[in-house]
């Protein structure tokens, strides 16, 4: 059993992978002639590859810089002082993640854009100012904006977890509010630090909304990879996108290096520190103010993205602000059952995604901490796999594997079928579910098992009964978040998707293209809104665990 | 933000299995008993909706499904899609594109009855795809900052220092247009100075007078609209509904003579419908279709045989001012790709200036 349960997974996560490499190097395939390095050789011999290989490596680097730099003062800020409105404030902070990414890149374009609300805003004050979204900078401005989160979660959640004692203690022996936060405070943060910089940088290094639509000349791996695809040179993308999943297991290794381990929840367990209150009224006006300007700032994508669903085609040209706003953009969502589709879709596919996702995760883990051993490290290894791969990478390779009918060596014809998109959200939520399943497996005591099975309680039956409402947190924590993140994807689907399942994040692009700013905004909406329920489910079961 | 919202346990787990049930029950029976023809299309929402509404209105057991997207983009979805083709239809797109996709085994033989009218060079040997419209490519500017006198009168005047960041320009990776245009820029110089290199020189100045490659038409209008950018290289038809919509730009055909993109449509080979497709590609090319794209698109058939006159007063007014260009069609044909790949890697952003 634990050997097909892993079969299952290599095949559908491993084995892609395997082919794309194999066609890169022209073998297998429908344009296979024999094993050759050619392509390889342009690849090393070509600036504009390598350019793109760096740019990735140092946008990813930055990005997280950029990511850390916001998230962890704003982590401190609300972890450790005493605001008012603290838990509401706190709440709208970590809002960025409710924001899909090609949603939240649509909407700084609206927003930031050469014609976006700010600079139109400034032009009406008589301010003649313009500038450009496009670029490095751009893209990094979009990165650090909807990664921080990561940080910001992270240190919160490795904050609360620290022992007030620790610090009583360094505070008794006299140490200063520098040394206790240099020697004590940042020194246990490590692991949250670890975690939300490997988290930050892989998402960074797969990131393809933003630097598809702001990056233009400026390529990473990602959009060089769908260039060449686009151009019809499908051979040196499999090569790029060969390099691009070796750069991110690279990644991973040496970010795993550095890393101490991932487990948040332990370390001492104690009391928090109390938080800081602020002494004077003046203070406490001032970081309220402070706070609500800031979450102003932070949320105004989301304002934008909902006025700009608001606007009804065709009204708003040279004005400053909208001169009408209506309800006809929904409307038309609403009744058309061709403009409902793409909805129904993008729900019935992250659902059935995440259903199959927890049913395989609860296999994986329950068959890999029972046997042990090889298979069981590997069971865990396949489950955690997927989360290394750039989400263009995977679904580039997904096409190769599967549009080859020869069903001895494993490949079947899925491409162009309503089963090949699922597949592939199949694959990307498999880690999102693992990794709070394992935990949660991990928790569970073995003999109410033992006690169930010596009461005559069949395999079955001892699952439904007995693991699955115990598990019932961890396997909700990890669904929610496959759930937003499949119900927004928009990288894999534009490679995958047919006219019968195309999802929401597609109909948002084609929208945009045929001028109807305001459906893309109004199908925006509808996701931020999906995302912002599923996150605030996920958060209230979680605990804001990641 | 713990219960901040009172959701019961069980109940998420039951509303993502309600929601995966209901809306795969709903996607599911998307189908009304009408047979679907799925055509993959650049021709844009104006021309798409009407041509839908027109063919079910004559074929109401029909149900047209398109989807838009850049013409080497169309090429790309059905070449992924060979193993399992979800078209029926390619409708549109330079012949160059089509003819590369026709050399790949993706396109399917046809015989719509208006093929015999056509000219020999509009025509696919076997078959296998069409020239429905043709699309001269023209240069367009916004009216309200260039008057007509100044506007440019030929491509070579794009590169004049005064339009220096005021040109914008379609990506031209996933536009049949654009490649079009490039293509004939260095199918010129191969001709002229037997390489690409002068044609490549004149394409990396030309990046720099460039201010942004946008990533759809759509975008490119609003850029002009809005004078970010007050000039591009583009084509007559679109540019037509966008004056006709009231939009602040005029054109003008290149003085050295207009490349004109024979704008063509085939079957997919493998379409599950080829019967219907076949039908939907005679209608297309029938004259009171044509007279529908002329009308309501400003699509300029390509068939010889329809009046000028009667189909609309600005078919005559085009047909006499445009003056052809000769292209090495096959040259383009045969080097697009790699030509726009080179120009991607070492032209793109590198104009400098």
């Amino acid at each position: 059993m634990p050997w097909l349960v892993l079969a299952f997974l290599v095949w559908l996560v491993g084995y892609p992978l395997l082919v794309v490499a194999a066609e890169a190097f022209g073998i297998g395939g429908p344009d296979a002639d024999g094993p050759t390095t050619e392509a390889f050789r342009s690849f090393f011999t070509r600036a504009d590859e390598w350019n793109a290989m760096w740019r990735t490596l140092w946008i990813s680097v930055l990005s997280t810089l950029a990511a850390a730099a916001v998230g962890v003062p704003l982590g401190f800020l609300f972890e450790r002082n005493e605001i008012p409105g603290r838990r509401l404030l706190g709440a709208l902070v970590a809002l960025p993640v409710a924001l899909p990414p090609l949603v939240g890149v649509i909407a700084f374009l609206f927003l930031y854009g050469e014609s976006g609300l700010a600079a139109r805003g400034l032009q009406t004050v008589g301010l003649d100012v313009s500038w450009r979204l496009t670029g490095a900078w751009a893209i990094l401005l979009v990165h650090a904006y909807s990664m921080y989160v990561y940080f910001y979660l992270f240190t919160r959640a490795g904050l609360s977890g620290q022992d007030g004692a620790a610090i009583e203690a360094a505070q008794s022996l006299g140490a200063s509010r520098s040394q206790i936060l240099f020697r004590v405070t940042l020194p246990r943060l490590r692991p949250a630090m670890a975690g939300a910089t490997l988290l930050t940088f892989m998402t960074s290094l797969g990131s393809f909304s933003a630097p598809y639509i702001f990056g233009g000349g400026f390529r990473v791996m990602t959009t060089q990879i769908v260039a060449s695809k686009l151009n019809g040179e499908l051979r040196m993308a499999y090569v790029e996108t060969t390099m691009l999943a070796l750069l991110a297991f690279g990644s991973l290794l040496l970010l795993r290096r550095i890393d101490p381990g991932l487990d948040l929840a332990s370390g001492a367990r104690g009391t928090p520190p109390a938080r800081r209150r602020l002494q004077t009224q003046r203070a406490r006006v001032a970081a309220a103010t402070g706070g609500w300007v800031l979450a102003g700032v932070l949320l105004l994508p989301h304002a934008t993205l909902i006025l700009m669903s608001l606007v009804p085609p065709n009204t708003w040209t040279v004005e400053a602000f909208p001169p009408v706003l209506g309800l006809v953009n929904y409307g038309d969502l609403l009744s058309s059952a061709e403009r409902l589709r793409p909805a129904l879709n993008s729900l019935w596919m992250a659902a059935a995604a995440t259903l199959a996702a927890i049913v395989v995760g609860v296999a994986a883990a329950r068959l890999s901490l029972r046997r042990g051993g090889l298979p069981g490290r590997a069971l865990e290894a396949m489950m955690t796999l997927p989360w290394a791969i750039p989400g263009t990478v995977f679904a580039l390779a997904l096409a190769a594997a599967m549009s080859v009918n020869a069903p001895w060596v494993g490949r079947f014809v899925l491409v162009g079928t309503l089963w090949i998109l699922p597949l592939a959200y199949l694959v990307r939520s498999l880690p999102l579910t693992g990794r709070s399943i394992f935990a949660g497996m991990r928790q569970l005591d073995p003999r109410l098992e033992e006690a169930a099975a010596s009461l005559g309680a069949g395999a079955l039956r001892t699952v439904v009964q007995i693991v699955l409402p115990l598990l019932r947190p961890a396997v909700i924590a990890g669904a929610g978040l496959a759930f937003i993140t499949m119900l927004g994807d928009f990288v894999t689907s534009i490679v995958l998707y047919t006219y019968d399942t195309r999802p929401i994040s597609i109909e948002i692009q084609s929208s945009l293209r045929i001028q109807e700013t305001g459906i893309a905004a109004a199908y925006g909406v509808l996701l931020m809104v999906l995302s912002a329920a599923a996150f605030i489910a996920w958060d209230d079961r979680s605990g804001g665990r990641l | 933000m713990r219960n901040a919202l009172a959701l019961g346990r069980r109940s998420i787990l039951l509303a993502l299995a309600a929601a995966a049930a209901a809306a795969a029950a709903v996607a599911g029976c998307g189908g009304d008993g009408r047979t679907p023809l799925v055509v993959y299309s650049p021709h844009g929402r104006d021309l798409l909706t009407v041509v839908e509404q027109a063919y079910e209105a004559a074929r109401p057991d029909v149900d047209v499904r398109w989807l838009d997207m850049g013409s080497q983009e169309v090429y790309d979805r059905i070449r992924s899609e060979r193993a399992n083709p979800q078209a029926d239809v390619w409708f549109g797109g330079p012949a160059t594109i089509l003819a590369r996709g026709a050399a790949e085994g993706l396109l399917a033989p046809s015989e719509p009855s208006w093929a015999g009218v056509l000219d020999a060079a509009d025509r696919h040997p076997e078959g296998l795809y069409y020239t429905l419209y043709q699309t001269p490519t023209i240069i367009v500017y916004n009216r309200d900052a260039i008057s007509a006198d100044e506007a440019p009168a030929d491509w070579d005047d794009l590169l004049d220092e005064r339009w220096h960041d005021e040109v914008v320009i379609r990506d031209p990776l996933a536009s049949g247009t654009m490649r079009t245009i490039f293509g004939k820029i260095l199918a010129d110089s191969v001709v002229e100075t037997g390489s690409t290199e002068a044609g490549f020189a004149w394409l990396r100045r030309l990046d720099g007078q460039t201010r942004e490659y946008v990533h759809s038409p759509a975008v490119l209008h609003e850029k002009l609209t809005r004078q970010e950018g007050v000039l591009t290289l583009w084509e007559m038809t679109d540019t037509l509904s966008l004056i006709d919509r009231g939009a602040p730009v005029a054109y003008r055909f290149p003085a050295s003579g207009t490349a004109v993109i024979q704008d063509s449509v085939g079957v997919v080979a493998g379409s599950e419908h080829p019967g219907e497709a076949e039908a939907f590609l005679d209608w297309l090319g029938s004259p009171e279709a044509l007279a529908l794209a002329v009308r309501e698109a400003f699509r300029l058939p390509a068939r010889g045989d329809l009046d000028a006159e009667e189909l609309a007063p600005w078919v005559a007014d085009v047909q006499s001012r445009l003056r052809r260009a000769e292209v090495d069609w096959q040259m383009i044909e045969e080097n697009g790709s790699e030509w726009m790949a080179e120009w991607d890697r070492a032209v793109r952003g590198q104009g400098g200036g």
